[in-house]
């Protein structure tokens, strides 16, 4: 069906890691003029609708204000939390309504709400957020261009996407928590501000991507050992009192020395017992689950994870066969 | 972050004793023993006190309408604020104040204030006489939503950062300036983003969430002790009361409502202090009943105190005036 | 005491410098107060630019350095409303506030604030600050930049206002009100800058709240103050030459104001004129008038004049501006029609 649902996170870009690092403040405004662009490129490509979550600062109100487009832009209809629970919800409305694609601005966090609620649906992912891995730096139009032509099947997309991997978080055996990037264990026994920034207050961290051209958790292992997207296996890496020091920007400008006793691949399937504590579990950087030490907590790698666009590939695609060129006599 | 057992008590304390006293005000309003008009924080208490649990006495906040959380975080004495409320002699401003103005500067309470937006200004000046006298002092300025939009505060945050100055700007979105949603009177819907006009770090944060507030500020008001700066945290949340009592809040749904109690900031905190084993179940009952009984003694020490003599419409207004 | 002949000018700059080498806690800022700052000419090499508006070198910022004597972004509420702040912890600032007719722009602070907050906190804090700030027309300046403005501020409690008119009173009054631990509105008339008088090198203050009787006289009295005292000195000195010998009393504070000598001069000479600057309605004049009347109806010979500025934003063209401002002839004409 050519609709297709936009996901934008109000929040993003604006934690604590503007004290803690040299992040820069994220601002909504310019969230606003990327999905303007967006709105721009997928109305250029003859989508009728775009869904949209609603959020308390009104970004994509503010997007659309002034524009004249031929598409129908519709808010879903949902209670806000103005917290993560909304991107989830509005996620699963568009499982449920089966739209052609999600984009969303946001960084990791964001794409894994989505991801909690929805697998199946192509995402393009565009970053707005801090240390991104998940989401590319992607210019909006042509975001919206790829989406615009997924969405209408102007190109088959599925030959062009890459299937995610996802991270399980088991706790007591029940499913917590799901990352696509990264499962870190903080010492800090409270959620508090969410990020982590010191590796000194971080434990175990359990990879999906090992990353060493990001920054954040994902390059630690990155640096042991690079795994990209595509490679089946996944990481965990032990810090503290080690052998092997690693020299890693774990935040925006924030460069450490991070101290590893050990690190292992994982393969698709397999599962690590995370070491019994009082903690904070963080999944894609940020803290949200505080867990007791008589907890048992497991990390499980699958593939599991969203359907995610590769734009660059799909546009050149649609080039090669030619999909916007018209021959003028 | 920097969180010890004694400290997750005194914020518990320190919330509850803010919610017990606007809930006493409250009903004293409605009972009609209250001259004037009050404006309440309950369910604001995590910022005040997530804040205020980083500065010491010698430390300085500048404060809104709804002051009384600030006050009390701060440490201005129950009893006083109580008897100030009322308007006795034995205010913390000798009733000559009331609920807008409760202050106590050697506490490093500089008031609540009336006039919106105003508090940004006074700020600057705490902060450059820390910086004058070379003191590691720092001034929190706590200011609304509302306030956001005064130009002082646009004027101030630009001085400070001028300046670098080391105050913390902390708005308080509780989504309305009294009836009007933040989503209308702020154009570009968000109030962090400001802090990069003014080139400080700009931070949004759950003002519902002291463990959130508590971490950010720590960081805040170290880089500002630090002579690195002013920074700007937006903590966003609700309040429980309307902006002043006697508003019917017609403009917040029952949907809404029932949303923000679910979020409620000290249930939210002894939850997690209790789950986690750092407070237990009995020393909540405890700090409950002594709270409770704090209130009640302030209460009962503003009603038996005496009104102030008419004298005094005439003292105070200078320190010399021949 | 050796005593000197300096300008209005140089006497309020002295002030500041003999009171910022006394006591640590006087800082001085506004707009250029010292001016260049952070340039590498300018601040770099410990010069400043300005050293206040209208060319008024200081030299305060090279001595004091730019901790202390601090340029401003031209946002009145946020310094005005810092002097109010800093006041109440512990400093004593100077806040320059370029031209009263900016009070439009920062009038909550000193009003709301600074004035205000002893009382409204039971007396528990104190703001001593000092607010300077240039009046008063014949600068050809127009409506934004030539008021006076001096009877708005006090008719508010918890200011005081002092307006000198030589620079021995400048200097002393100035030192004074920096030393006084209440907000006080300093008004300087532009036109009296380059005045001269003596004055002595050395420390003093001249209580606030304290008229002084600039010249004796029987037979009428002029309350004044700021540059009409000038203007009423040579009214006398005509007036005296027809045989009418004026008192003349400057009261260089409004708020407090000595009503004692408005009154015994009054008793005296039976007959009073104000002159002020400032606009008529609901203004110093009319406080005068309001006193004498009240106080010492039965000693009046005459009814009470006021000569004042009309009420009218002041103009700029020159001619207009001189009809605007009360003028020597006015004066005498006034004192005439009563005495003669």
């Amino acid at each position: 069906m050519s609709t297709i649902g936009i996901i934008a996170n109000p929040a993003s870009g604006k934690d604590i890691r503007r004290l803690v690092t040299h992040a820069s403040v994220f601002d909504n405004l310019e969230k606003s003029h990327i999905l303007r662009r967006v709105f721009l490129a997928i109305d250029a490509l003859g989508v009728p609708q775009v869904l949209y979550m609603p959020d308390y600062d009104g970004l994509v109100e503010k997007a659309l204000k002034g524009l004249k487009l031929s598409l129908k832009a519709d808010q879903l209809h949902m209670d806000m939390w103005a917290d993560e629970r909304d991107t989830t919800e509005a996620a699963r409305q568009f499982c449920e309504m089966d739209v052609g694609c999600i984009i969303t601005l946001g960084g990791d966090g964001t794409n894994r709400a989505v991801a909690k609620a929805c697998s199946e649906i192509p995402i393009v992912a565009i970053s707005t957020g801090t240390n991104n891995v998940f989401p590319s730096m992607i210019e909006g139009t042509v975001a919206g261009m790829a989406a615009g032509m997924a969405a209408r099947e102007m190109v088959d997309v599925d030959r062009f996407t890459y299937v995610a991997k996802r991270l399980e978080v088991y706790v007591d055996d029940q499913m917590a928590e799901i990352a696509l990037i990264d499962v870190v264990v903080c010492t800090e026994l409270f959620v508090g501000s969410r990020a982590l920034w010191d590796p000194h207050r971080i434990r175990e961290i359990v990879l999906a991507r090992a990353e060493p051209d990001c920054i954040g958790m994902s390059c630690i292992g990155g640096l042991l050992h690079p795994l990209g997207p595509r490679d089946p296996q996944g990481m965990y890496v032990r810090l503290g009192g080690g052998n092997t020091t690693v020299l890693a920007p774990v935040g925006p400008g924030l460069i450490s020395k991070v101290d590893t006793r050990e690190y292992r691949l994982l393969s698709l399937g397999e599962e690590v017992v995370l070491e019994p504590a009082a903690c904070t579990i963080a999944v894609d950087g940020e803290r949200q689950l505080e867990v007791f030490a008589h907890q048992k907590i497991r990390v499980r790698l699958t593939n599991r994870g969203p359907r995610v666009v590769d734009v660059r590939r799909y546009l050149y695609e649609a080039s090669r066969r030619g999909v916007l060129r018209t021959v003028v006599k | 972050m920097s969180l010890t057992k004694e400290k997750m008590l005194e914020a518990y304390a320190t919330m509850k004793k803010i919610r017990l006293f606007e809930e006493k005000v409250a009903g004293l309003f409605a009972e009609g023993k209250l001259p004037g008009f009050v404006h309440l924080y309950a369910g604001e208490e995590a910022i005040a006190t997530g804040v205020c649990a980083h500065l010491s006495e010698r430390d300085y906040i500048t404060s809104t309408h709804r002051g009384h959380g600030h006050c009390i975080a701060k440490g201005v004495d129950i009893n006083s604020m109580m008897a100030e409320v009322y308007g006795k002699a034995t205010g913390a401003c000798k009733g000559k104040g009331g609920s807008m103005h409760i202050a106590d500067v050697d506490k490093g309470m500089l008031g609540a204030n009336g006039i919106v937006g105003a508090g940004g200004p006074l700020a600057c000046g705490s902060g450059l006489m820390a910086k004058t006298l070379g003191t590691d002092q720092v001034t929190v300025c706590f200011f609304g939503d509302g306030a956001a939009e005064q130009g002082t505060m646009h004027e101030a945050m630009n001085l400070a950062c001028c300046w670098i100055l080391p105050v913390v700007f902390v708005c308080e979105n509780n989504g309305y300036a009294e009836s009007t949603p933040w989503g209308y009177h702020c154009a570009a819907k968000n109030i962090a983003d400001r802090g990069v006009a003014y080139d400080m770090p700009g931070v949004t944060v759950d003002g519902t969430d002291f463990f959130a507030i508590y971490e950010t500020a720590e960081e805040a008001i170290g880089r500002a002790r630090r002579g690195e700066g002013p920074s700007l945290i937006e903590c966003r949340g609700f309040r429980y009361y309307g902006h002043f009592e006697g508003d019917a809040m017609l403009y917040v749904t029952e949907e809404e409502k029932k949303r923000n109690r679910a979020r409620d900031p000290i249930e939210n905190f002894k939850k997690r202090a209790t789950e986690r084993g750092l407070l237990s179940e009995e020393q909540i009952a405890e700090l409950d009943s002594k709270v409770a009984a704090i209130i009640e003694e302030a209460f009962k020490f503003a009603e038996k105190s005496a009104w102030p003599e008419n004298k005094e419409v005439l003292t105070d207004v200078y320190v010399n005036y021949p | 005491m050796a005593a000197r002949t300096i300008t209005f000018r140089e006497a309020i700059n002295e002030a500041m410098r003999l009171e910022m080498r006394r006591d640590p806690t006087v800082i001085l800022f506004g707009e250029d107060v010292a001016g260049g700052a952070t340039l590498p000419h300018m601040e770099g090499e410990n010069k400043e630019a300005w050293g206040g508006v209208l060319g008024v070198r200081t030299g305060l910022a090279p001595e004091f350095g730019r901790n202390r004597v601090l340029d401003t972004p031209i946002s009145e509420s946020a310094f005005i409303g810092a002097a109010v702040g800093a006041a109440s912890t512990g400093l004593r600032p100077i806040a320059e506030l370029m031209f009263i007719d900016f009070l439009g722009v920062c009038f909550d602070q000193i009003f709301n604030q600074g004035a205000k907050l002893r009382y409204m906190f039971g007396g528990k804090a104190q703001v001593p600050m000092v607010v300077r700030s240039m009046i008063g027309a014949g600068f050809r300046a127009a409506a934004q930049h030539s008021g006076c403005l001096y009877s708005i501020f006090t008719h508010i409690p918890g200011l005081k206002t002092v307006v000198p008119s030589t620079p021995y009173d400048a200097k002393g009054l100035l030192s004074a009100a920096i030393r006084d631990n209440d907000p006080v509105m300093f008004f300087e008339h532009k036109l009296l800058y380059d005045i001269e008088g003596e004055v002595p090198e050395d420390n003093y203050t001249i209580p606030l709240g304290e008229a002084e009787v600039k010249r004796e006289g029987s037979d009428a009295t002029i309350v004044t103050v700021g540059r009409m005292v000038h203007f009423s000195l040579e009214a006398a000195e005509k007036l005296a030459n027809d045989g009418v010998n004026v008192e003349v009393v400057d009261l260089r504070s409004l708020s407090p104001m000595d009503g004692d000598t408005i009154l015994d001069s009054v008793k005296k000479t039976h007959r009073l004129v104000v002159v002020d600057e400032d606009n008529p309605r609901c203004s110093l004049a009319t406080d005068v008038i309001a006193l004498v009347a009240d106080q010492a109806f039965d000693y009046l010979d005459a009814p009470c004049k006021m000569i004042t500025a009309p009420h009218t934003p002041v103009p700029f063209s020159p001619g207009l501006e001189d009809a605007y401002i009360p003028s020597v002839e006015s004066i005498v004409s006034t004192v005439k029609s009563f005495t003669g």
